[in-house]
Parts: C-alpha cells; sequence; structure tokens
C-alpha cells in the first residue's frame, strides 16, 4: 500500500473520488447528480488512461496497472451499452466495481515506467490486451446482475413473486456474459495468431493460456447449462457464472503475480 | 441408421457438453499448475492425443448436425473448434515422424557472413536436428536500442535484426530481414529471431550472435482455416446476441 503522490496518482484519486460520489448519491435522492458525478468519472479515468499513454510513449496495456487503467475506462460507455440493448440499470453497481479495479492501480501496482520490448510491437497487441480488458469487465458485471438469481431455491416458475425479478436477472446477466464470452473469444483467437506470430506457436500450454481457457470453458459450460436447463435451475446459472468472475480474478490477479504461474505471458 | 442416431443423441447431448466444459475447465487449471514444459509433453502422450482425437471428432459431428437444427452459430463454432484441435493433431504427428531430412524444430546459431542449412537442439545448440531444403547466410545482425530514460544507463532493446540471404534450390536468393513479430516463410518453414548474444570469434575478438529458430508445422493450415470458421461463428453468436430487442433476451 502506498500513495502515488503523482500527477498519474492524482488522476486516478480524483476518478474514484468521483466513482464514490456516484455510489453514494445513487442511494440517495440527488440521483441526477449522481449520473453527473458518474460521467466526470469517466472523463477522469481517460484523462488518466491518454496521460499514462503519452506519458509512457506506448499504448497503456503493457502491464497490469495499464490493464486496470483501461478497465476503469470501459466501465461507463458499457454501462450506457448495456441500458440501452436491455434497459438495465446498472450504474451503481458498476461504479463499486470501478472503485474495486481502481484500488490495486491507486495503491498496489507501481507505475514505473517501461519500454515496449520487441515482443509487444505488434499490431496485435491493442486487439488482444483491448478485448480482454473489455472481456474481463463485461463478465464481471454479468457476475453483478446475477446475483438475484442466487435468491432462487429450485426452479423458477411464472407463478412465483420474484419471477419477473428473477426472469430479468437471468436475462440481462445472460445477454452480458454473451457478449463478455464474444470478445474472451476473440481475445483467445487473436493471442493464439499473435503466439504464431512472434513465439512461434499458436498455443505453447504457458500458464496463462491454460486459465483463460479455463475460464472460457467455465462459461461455456453456463452456456450449456443454461440452454440445457433454462430456468428450471437459476442457481446452478448464477453459480457457474461466478466460478468464471472468480477465475477471470484469479486470472488478474495471482497467475499474474505468482511465480508458480511464470511463462511467456510474464510482462506484468 | 436410426438406432446410431440415438447413439450419438446419447452421448452428444447438451449435458455431455456442459460436463466435457466443466472437466476441460478443471483439466486446464491443473495444467496451469504443472508449467507449460511439463504440461505440454503430457499433453503430446499417446492416451491424451486419441482423447484429443476422440473430442474432435464430437465437436466435428455435433457441428454438423447443428446444421439440421439451423443453429449455424454453434455450428461454425463446434466445426471451428473441431478444425483446430485435427490441426493440432496433424502437428503432434509430425513431430512423431520427424526425421533429418524432415526437422519440425531447430535453431541455428550464426554471426555475421555464417551460412548453412543444418539445425540444431539442446540447451548448447549442439545436438544435431537436420536439414533444412535451403540455405541462410546472415548478412548482419543488428539491435536497436531506446535513448535510454536516465544518463547513466544503457536503453532498453527496441528491435533485434537479422538480415538474411535466402537461398532456395533452382531460384535466385533473396534477402529478408528477420525481427520478433516478422518471421520469414520458406518452403514450409517459419523463422523466427529467436536469442541472440555475444561472444567471441575464432581469432578472439568480440562478436554478437543472433539464433534463429525454425518450425515447420504441416498442420497449421488446418488450425487456420479452423480459427477463420470460429470466428464467423462468434461473429454470428455476437449478432444474434446485439439484434435482440430491447428488453427481452
Amino acid at each position: 500500500m502506498d500513495l502515488k503522490e503523482t500527477p498519474q496518482g492524482f488522476l486516478i484519486y480524483v476518478t474514484m473520488a468521483a466513482f464514490l460520489a456516484t455510489a453514494i448519491l445513487l442511494k440517495t435522492r440527488w440521483k441526477e447528480l449522481g449520473r453527473g458525478f458518474w460521467f466526470a468519472g469517466f472523463v477522469a479515468a481517460l484523462v488518466s488512461l491518454v496521460y499514462r499513454g503519452i506519458h509512457t510513449e506506448h499504448p497503456p496495456m503493457q502491464n497490469l496497472f495499464e490493464f486496470f487503467l483501461c478497465m476503469a475506462v470501459a466501465l461507463w460507455p458499457l454501462s450506457r451499452l448495456s441500458r440501452y440493448q436491455t434497459g438495465a440499470d446498472t450504474d451503481f453497481q458498476d461504479a463499486v466495481l470501478g472503485l474495486i479495479i481502481l484500488f490495486p492501480a491507486g495503491f498496489v501496482f507501481s507505475e514505473e515506467l517501461r519500454r515496449l520490448p520487441p515482443a509487444l510491437q505488434s499490431p496485435l497487441f491493442i486487439p488482444h490486451v483491448g478485448s480482454y480488458v473489455a472481456a474481463y469487465i463485461i463478465l464481471a458485471r454479468s457476475a453483478f446482475m446475477a446475483l438475484p438469481l442466487f435468491k432462487a431455491v429450485g426452479p423458477l416458475l411464472p407463478g412465483d413473486p420474484r419471477y419477473g425479478e428473477l426472469f430479468r436477472a437471468d436475462a440481462v446477466s445472460r445477454q452480458t456474459a454473451a457478449m463478455g464470452f464474444v470478445l474472451m473469444t476473440v481475445g483467445l483467437f487473436l493471442g493464439s495468431l499473435w503466439g504464431k506470430i512472434c513465439w512461434g506457436h499458436y498455443w505453447q500450454w504457458d500458464p496463462k493460456e491454460m486459465w483463460s481457457l479455463a475460464t472460457w470453458f467455465m462459461y461455456g459450460a453456463y452456456f450449456h447449462c443454461r440452454l440445457k436447463f433454462g430456468l428450471r435451475s437459476p442457481l446452478l446459472l448464477a453459480v457457474l457464472l461466478w466460478i468464471g468472475f472468480l477465475f477471470v480474478i484469479l486470472t488478474l490477479t495471482w497467475i499474474n503475480v505468482s511465480r508458480l504461474f511464470s511463462g511467456m505471458h510474464t510482462y506484468a | 441408421m436410426g438406432s446410431m442416431k440415438a447413439f450419438f443423441n446419447s452421448i452428444l447431448n447438451v449435458s455431455v457438453a456442459a460436463w466435457l466444459c466443466v472437466c476441460m475447465s478443471v483439466g486446464s487449471v491443473v495444467l496451469a499448475f504443472l508449467g507449460a514444459t511439463r504440461a505440454g509433453e503430457w499433453m503430446a502422450r499417446t492416451p491424451n492425443l486419441v482423447a484429443v482425437g476422440l473430442l474432435t471428432l464430437g465437436l466435428g459431428i455435433s457441428g454438423l448436425r447443428a446444421i439440421s437444427r439451423k443453429r449455424y452459430d454453434s455450428s461454425l463454432f463446434h466445426v471451428g473448434c473441431a478444425l483446430i484441435m485435427a490441426g493440432w493433431l496433424v502437428g503432434q504427428v509430425a513431430i512423431r515422424t520427424e526425421n533429418r531430412d524432415h526437422p519440425v524444430n531447430g535453431m541455428m546459431a550464426m554471426i555475421d557472413g555464417d551460412r548453412s542449412d543444418q539445425l540444431f537442439k539442446g540447451p548448447r545448440l549442439d545436438t544435431f536436428v537436420g536439414r533444412v531444403p535451403f540455405t541462410v547466410a546472415l548478412e548482419k545482425f543488428t539491435v536497436e536500442r531506446y535513448p535510454p530514460r536516465q544518463a547513466d544507463e544503457e536503453g532498453a532493446v527496441k528491435e533485434y535484426r537479422s538480415r538474411v540471404t535466402i537461398t532456395e534450390p533452382g531460384k535466385a536468393p533473396r534477402s529478408e530481414d528477420i525481427r520478433v513479430n516478422h518471421p520469414a516463410y520458406v518452403k514450409g518453414f517459419h523463422i523466427y529471431q529467436m536469442s541472440w548474444g555475444s561472444s567471441y570469434d575464432a581469432l578472439g575478438r568480440p562478436v554478437q550472435y543472433t539464433v534463429l529458430q525454425f518450425i515447420r508445422d504441416p498442420g497449421l493450415p488446418v488450425v487456420y482455416t479452423g480459427f477463420a470458421v470460429l470466428f464467423a461463428g462468434i461473429l454470428w453468436f455476437a449478432s444474434r446476441f446485439f439484434s435482440l430487442k430491447k428488453g427481452g433476451a
């Protein structure tokens, strides 16, 4: 834990303050003000990311610090997109998620500048990392959207008093998970292609590759279960979405940091 | 015919697929703990190749069956995965049938002016692997650095570049720059800028050497076809979800 006494740190803390204000105000009667802070937080996150990019002289996607800054920027647009698509209001949940994401960027990860090594100089760098940034954020949001499904015991039937709420939770979490799954597949596919061009093999059995594949399979299991059981077992769907999300968290934290899993992907 | 259909339906259904996904997810985590080298070696063992072959078959059949159900995205998706795994199996067969006239993976360590068609492996690159059907001559190896951020340090490496002349029998020699992320492709071999170092030549003068890696994978076209099919499937799937009406899913 240490405070970043730099312009970069200042920008991150401003973003966090805006996200915190959003989360608090959305639970009071000043909701419109909360939405104002939500947009302001996005602008601050964007400024923070652009500043980083200019400062480090390459696309800011090289290490975990930069990856987390990217994720914070993605939140507000994704929030708007899912409201447009499904009508779901996820501003509060996304602002809290933003706070959680920026915490390690603001207080844990080092902001040391590093030059882009030859291996990362590729047109596939931004699409590969970018699709994973978006995928992980979207899958996290999907897990939060599925939270009401944990309340369900047994099959969900139209006569149930909570039918409307749970039906909706299933619909939005599934649509969001589908979007995340698409981006995760694109990231995996681009990574594979890049691996062939850069390292000589499209699949190296590298620990991070294996964890990403494990995550992918877990969401594969979710979609097959959703297809098979539908709303007959909402609890199972919620559990699978949360296991998938747990894998995402592990991939972003433990797998990146632990020496146990060091391999080709050790850039962070 | 009917009984065969019933048989396929009993082993290739959504429940089995869900279970397989969970099992492979857990399996992937286990392999992550083994580390890349041991995981790769374990997967290359015969029983696992057979298992991957069966899975490929199952995915392929499921994918083709999905066409009759008009689930085209699902079809492309499963067939794409099957093709990628089939391509991987072709690569594994090539590794097993490798010989000195048909190597699949080896390296050349060279200093400026060297010419060779021989591949080596091992930590000291002293185990002969075989010959490639062309010769490679290193014209010049260069290392380019970023300007240092502090005056007292050496800048980080920006680029490794091996300028080579490739001579295929019966063809005019051609020059190519091999860099990280820019391999050359000659007669089925991708040539990669793999490594480099400092050493001394026969007269004791300091020289920089480059290590080029040569990889041949006859399964690659199948894998790339699988990538294309999978990508088409995922776009189809995405468009289906994006075109959903507001408020419904």
